[in-house]
């Protein structure tokens, strides 16, 4: 597609009316705010002069403003910061001159979301191996992919897309490039960021003798309320990344700690539960053999490869098991089908009352929550 | 008493959902029942997921029953009302029930 930078100059749409005729604006004014200044002129007859701020604001326009008025294709129209101490103001991605903490973040270019799309459903290559070709968070990817696959099917159906608008922004705001052949990706955003995990938050004081060696691993048994870890078992790990391979491979070989409701899996290290596991293993490569290059790539993309190919038979695994306890019906002469599902209801599923908030059907004697503030009832989340 | 397995309206207005129960006959549709065996929602969904919206696809409903329980229920005598019969007939049950009309 030829990208979406114009070479005509788009004029603000809202400085027009900013800089039209006062006269009809003031007397708008006057008739719809009552205020106390304009109530004990309401007998006079000479027009209202100008306020002290609104004289500076059409100052302002017709001098500083003025270069606003148009913008540059392709770069920011964000107004100029006021020089820091250091004198330096080119600081094209703050919008807010007296908000320094906003920072305009950058959005996808048109190249860069449909390479993404070409990339995982024309090249069939995995979202995690796009994510990190691109550097784009691997749940930016799936959403790219689905509203590019809308965008498809709207122009094929002939429905109307808001193009000029989309030109407009995407002009206006800063956006992170395609690289061109032969140049490096930059980053769009982290990809393997972590968010805090709940029973972290916890401040434990937990004495360590010196003589023992304590880990990430460690850390997160502490912190889940697990034993510790039978010192055989936690000799063979060497680094909390060779905890990896076995967790995707099989995610119930996590432990389990607690009873009951409060049964939970013990927490794992960071290094097993950011998005991007391999890069630890990849980066540990490349210190350790910095000549092999082609081989620390090779042998990354082997385990890359069985990696997603035991998560595909994982996600399969479930989909056939899921499939199985469905029975789907197609009754003759019916407008509609019937799924009949399995459920169990039985004292574990239900509780002992027969009211556990987990148990299917809905609920005697207990009142529903629908209503109350606060609930969320569209959906939150999109199934993969 | 007659046991039966019945559906007992929830859900709001417009917006039924049905637990399918055993119940003493004469007992009240919102009463409590013997046991709840499953649930029916007779509000048909559109599949979702579809990248192609021009294929023309059902909509189904979702039926959640626990066979094993429904067919104790079945063996002591516990008699499906006529919706419930329905329902037991596609999941292969009971007999599906001899139409007393005929469709043009």
């Amino acid at each position: 597609m030829a990208p979406r930078i114009q070479s005509r100059r788009l004029s603000n749409a809202l400085l027009p009316y900013l800089t039209s005729s006062q006269s009809s604006s003031t007397s708008s004014i006057s008739s719809t705010c009552p205020s106390s200044k304009l109530f004990s002129r309401q007998f006079s007859s000479t027009a209202a002069s100008q306020t002290r701020l609104r004289r500076h604001m059409f100052q302002w326009l017709s001098t500083e403003g003025a270069a606003l008025k148009h913008h540059i294709p392709g770069e920011t129209n964000y107004l100029p910061s006021r020089p820091d101490r250091d004198g330096n103001s080119n600081e094209s991605s703050r919008p807010f001159p007296g908000n320094r903490n906003f920072v305009s973040e950058s959005v996808l270019s048109e190249d860069l979301r449909n390479e993404v799309y070409v990339r995982v459903v024309e090249k069939k290559k995995s979202l995690r191996a796009v994510s990190v070709e691109l550097g784009i968070d691997m749940k930016r990817i799936a959403a790219v992919v689905r509203l590019v696959e809308m965008e498809r099917r709207q122009r094929a159906q002939g429905k109307p897309l808001s193009l000029p608008y989309a030109r407009a922004v995407h002009e206006m705001i800063p956006t992170t490039a395609l690289a061109q052949e032969g140049e490096r990706q930059p980053y769009h955003e982290p990809i393997n960021d972590l968010p805090a995990h709940p029973s972290t938050g916890a401040q434990i004081f937990y004495p360590v003798p010196e003589s023992r060696s304590f880990t990430r691993v460690d850390a997160g048994r502490v912190f889940s309320g697990a034993p510790t870890l039978e010192k055989a078992v936690a000799d063979k790990i060497s680094h909390p990344s060779d905890l990896v391979d076995e967790i995707i491979e099989n995610p119930n070989s996590i432990e389990w700690v607690g009873k009951g409701e409060k049964a939970r899996q013990v927490l794992q290290p960071a290094d097993v539960r950011i998005p991007h596991p391999q890069l630890i293993k990849l980066e540990i490569d490349r210190k350790a053999f910095p000549n092999e290059r082609r081989a620390v790539t090779q042998r990354h993309a082997e385990r890359l490869e069985k990696q997603e190919a035991a998560e595909q038979q994982r996600r399969e695994r479930a989909q056939a098991r899921r499939e199985k306890s469905i029975q789907h019906v197609e009754p003759e002469g019916s407008r509609f089908d019937y799924r009949i599902q399995d459920a169990k209801f039985t004292r574990e599923t239900v509780g002992a009352d027969g009211r556990a908030p987990w148990a299917p059907g809905r609920r005697y004697g207990v009142p529903a929550d629908d209503r109350k503030r606060g609930m969320v009832k569209i959906p939150t989340r999109v199934e993969a | 008493m007659v046991l039966r397995i019945r559906l007992a309206r929830f859900g709001n207005k417009h917006t039924p959902f049905y637990n399918i129960v055993v119940a003493q006959a004469r007992s009240a549709r919102g009463a409590k029942p013997v046991e709840v065996i499953g649930t029916y929602n007779p509000i048909p969904k559109k599949p979702t997921n579809l990248y192609d919206d021009s294929t023309h696809v059902r909509p189904y409903k979702e039926i959640a029953l626990d066979r094993a329980r429904a067919k104790y229920w079945l063996g002591v005598g516990a008699q499906p009302s006529d919706p419930v019969w329905k329902l037991m007939s596609m999941a292969g049950l009971v007999e599906q029930k001899p139409t007393t009309f005929h469709k043009a």
